[in-house]
């Protein structure tokens, strides 16, 4: 078998496993963003120091530290995570936490009025957090979410520092097989570009979808 | 009986010279990109502005670690038959990318100076170059400062990845300390703790620079 | 239930910010059915004042009742109270990412609990009581002109079955070829004895509908009284002074 016989599927493989972990760490790094990012407007005093220290830490700390913190540093502790368990949370901590300062600053640019009003109809805080502020705090922040989806993309390379088989690691083991360097690094900076670029005009077009007719409301 | 990591703090914190280098080359590299690059996007004729595009595209686009090898590997001494070393290595392609990614924030800078400046400064007889470095620069560049400091706590923290490459920055050696005395947990975490002092520290020093420097009333739209 | 009986009743509110006095013991009664009116100069308290009624801001002292449930106990729950006052703010404060029909259901569905067919049911007769009709039911805030808007949060309010609607200067945000549509409203709503309490400088509305005029300086009730006497021939200068004022201001209106 030759080069590109051999490389391809395996790449391929190596793609679908980044995907794999996509799937499930960027909704959830949403998630978890919403909660902070909620937690740090309209939480009380503890809630707000615990989920600032927890922003602070996971956008302090290198992608990788988090990485290997988390397959090696648990397992002083006993915690033994998957490779795949790790790259899960480690994504989901680290994109959270960047995503939940463009949640944090689109709820607080909600005028008050809005507030108010959701609150003068019988609304309990958390009613009006849901209901009210929520659906147009995300539209705001849709694009700066966007773009750290794109970077949790590319940064899933990042993985193979705990061994798992994704886009990059396959590349890097093939390439002491077949030196061909030039053609195996390409061949994944075209995958890498294919999905960031496919995802950046898929979330553009969601941006555009969830748009409320008449009103301008991106904060980019 | 092993060392005990503590004791290997020193060494760590050796590793601060080789990450500054890193922060400090990918931007100085990468605003003596960025900056022409944003005036070709802005002011340049069409086929540049489609090059232009085309470099930011994929800078911004493909993995750091992907273009570490790549250039490592591939580029520089297959394609262009040139043998360079890690760090080199490194400090340029940290600078490719932080240059796409400059560009963009000084572009946003541009667009946010506004139209009538430039017509005020060529009604006052000045040529369009003139204008661009008298009276538009000066005021983009100001304004991009808080995207600066953002850059800066970016490529700090992407100047771990470098390890990869064996530069012996602050990971490459938490690593070597993870190794020699078997404890992940202790030498991780100062790692990480060192990487946040380093990004506030660094964004204390572009604040300082931002209030020297900043017009009073002058912020861009939308940044 | 009889008609003359009090419906809301305001003790004696005192309201600081900083060391700032802005509500200096105020005092007053509203019967159903009733439309009173508060009129007074900017920053004399007015918006305090209401939105010490419904609690939005805290009063530092007195007490607020709403049909003899006092609002101002700590143990009452507010939330299921606001349910039954009516709000109606200067800027609208209409939710932007809601449609007109989804803006005056969300109290129901969510805050009422009421199926989503009653609960539309509902909105939409108050839509077409404050005349807005289907055609707009599904426009964003964005796309309605102001005195849609406003007349849109008035079926918000109106939808609850308030027992009292507290209206906040809800003409003054508007272009001046606007402010009759909601008006107009306004004063049939006051005419089907929808019980309203409403800051405003419209003398017209005024005279109109309202049975008592409460002229509020320096954060007090300066003066109280029938429409007609406290406009036309006023106790105090600065009433008189005032009223000239909004007369020159609003020309005939
Ligand atoms: N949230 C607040 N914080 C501080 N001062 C306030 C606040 N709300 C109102 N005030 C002050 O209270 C005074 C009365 O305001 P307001 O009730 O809005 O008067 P009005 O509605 O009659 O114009 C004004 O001097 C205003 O500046
Ligand atoms: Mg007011």
């Amino acid at each position: 078998m030759g080069f590109w016989e051999e490389f391809i599927p395996l790449v391929l493989h190596g793609a679908v496993n980044t995907l794999w972990v996509l799937v499930i760490s960027i909704p959830a790094s949403v998630a978890l963003a919403i909660a902070l990012g909620s937690a740090r407007v309209y939480g009380n005093a503890a809630l707000k120091a615990v989920a600032t220290a927890f922003v602070v830490t996971f956008r302090g700390f290198p992608l990788v530290v988090t990485l290997f913190l988390l397959f090696f540093g648990l397992a002083d502790l006993g915690i033994y995570l998957t490779p795949y368990q790790t790259a899960t949370l480690a994504f989901v901590l680290c994109g959270g936490s960047y995503m939940s300062e463009y949640v944090r600053g689109a709820i607080r640019s909600i005028d008050i009025g809005q507030s108010l009003a959701a609150r003068a109809l019988g609304m309990t805080k958390f009613q009006e957090l849901i209901y009210i502020i929520l659906p147009q705090a995300i539209r705001r922040a849709l694009p700066g979410i966007s773009n750290e989806i794109i970077y949790q993309i590319k940064y899933s390379s990042l993985a193979f520092v705990v061994g798992y088989e994704e886009i990059f690691a396959v590349s890097k083991t093939f390439i002491s097989r077949y030196f061909m360097p030039l053609q195996v690094f390409m061949v994944d900076a075209a995958l890498y570009l294919a999905m960031t670029t496919a995802a950046a005009y898929g979330l553009r077009a969601l941006e555009y979808k969830l748009r409320i007719p008449g009103l301008e409301m991106s904060i980019r | 009986m092993d060392p005990v990591w503590w004791e290997y703090i020193p060494y760590i914190l050796q590793g601060a010279i080789w990450t500054f280098t890193l922060v400090g080359g990918g931007l100085a590299l990468g605003f003596a990109i960025g900056v022409p690059v944003a005036m070709g996007q802005k002011y340049g004729p069409t086929w540049l502005k489609a090059v232009l595009d085309v470099y930011v595209w994929f800078f911004r686009g493909t993995p750091l670690v992907v273009l570490l090898f790549l250039f490592y590997w591939g580029i520089f001494p297959v394609l262009l038959g040139i043998k360079l070393d890690a760090l080199t290595t490194s400090v340029i392609v940290l600078g490719l990318r932080s240059g796409a990614y400059q560009s963009q924030i000084f572009r946003g800078a541009l667009n946010s100076v506004d139209e009538g400046q430039m017509l005020a400064a060529r009604a006052l007889g000045m040529s369009k170059w003139q204008a661009i470095t008298n009276i538009i620069l000066p005021q983009a560049l100001r304004i991009a400062i808080p995207g600066w400091t953002n850059e800066y706590a970016i490529i700090l923290k992407d100047s771990a990845i470098c390890f990869t490459l064996g530069v012996v920055e602050i990971l490459t050696r938490t690593r070597y300390v993870v190794i020699s005395t078997g404890e992940a947990l202790g030498p991780f975490l100062f790692a990480g703790v060192l990487y946040i002092i380093f990004t506030y520290g660094g964004t204390k020093v572009f604040n300082i620079i931002y209030e020297k420097y900043h017009i009073p009333g002058l912020v861009g739209k939308g940044m | 239930m009889g008609e003359d009986e009090v419906v809301l009743r305001v003790e004696n509110i005192h309201k600081k910010y900083k060391d700032q006095e802005v509500l200096k013991g105020v005092t007053f009664e509203v019967r159903r059915g009733e439309t009173k009116v508060i009129a007074g100069p900017s920053g004399a308290g007015k918006s305090t004042l209401l939105r010490c009624i419904n609690l939005l801001t805290k009063p530092d002292k007195g007490r607020v009742w709403l049909e003899g449930v006092e609002l101002t106990n700590p143990k009452t729950n507010i939330n299921k109270m606001r349910q039954k006052i009516g709000f109606v703010f200067q800027e609208f404060n209409l939710f932007h990412h809601l449609t007109a029909l989804e803006n005056v259901m969300i109290g129901l569905t969510k805050v009422k609990k009421l199926p989503k067919d009653v609960a539309r049911k509902k909105a939409e007769e108050a839509l077409l009581t404050v005349h807005i009709t289907e055609d707009l039911w599904n426009k964003y805030p964005a796309q309605l002109s102001g005195g849609q808007k406003q007349r849109v949060a008035i079926a918000r309010a109106l939808a609850m079955d308030p027992v009292i609607i507290l209206y906040d200067e809800p003409t003054s945000a508007l272009d001046p070829q606007l402010v009759g549509e909601v008006l107009r409203v306004m004063e049939e709503l006051a005419r089907k004895g929808v019980t309203g309490l409403v800051v405003t400088h419209e003398i017209g509305f005024a005279l109109e509908v309202a049975d008592e005029i409460l002229f509020m300086y320096g954060g007090k009730i300066l003066e109280r009284g029938p429409p007609r006497e406290v406009v036309f021939n006023p106790k105090h200068e600065v009433t008189k002074k005032f009223f000239e004022n909004i007369k020159r201001l609003y020309g005939g209106r």
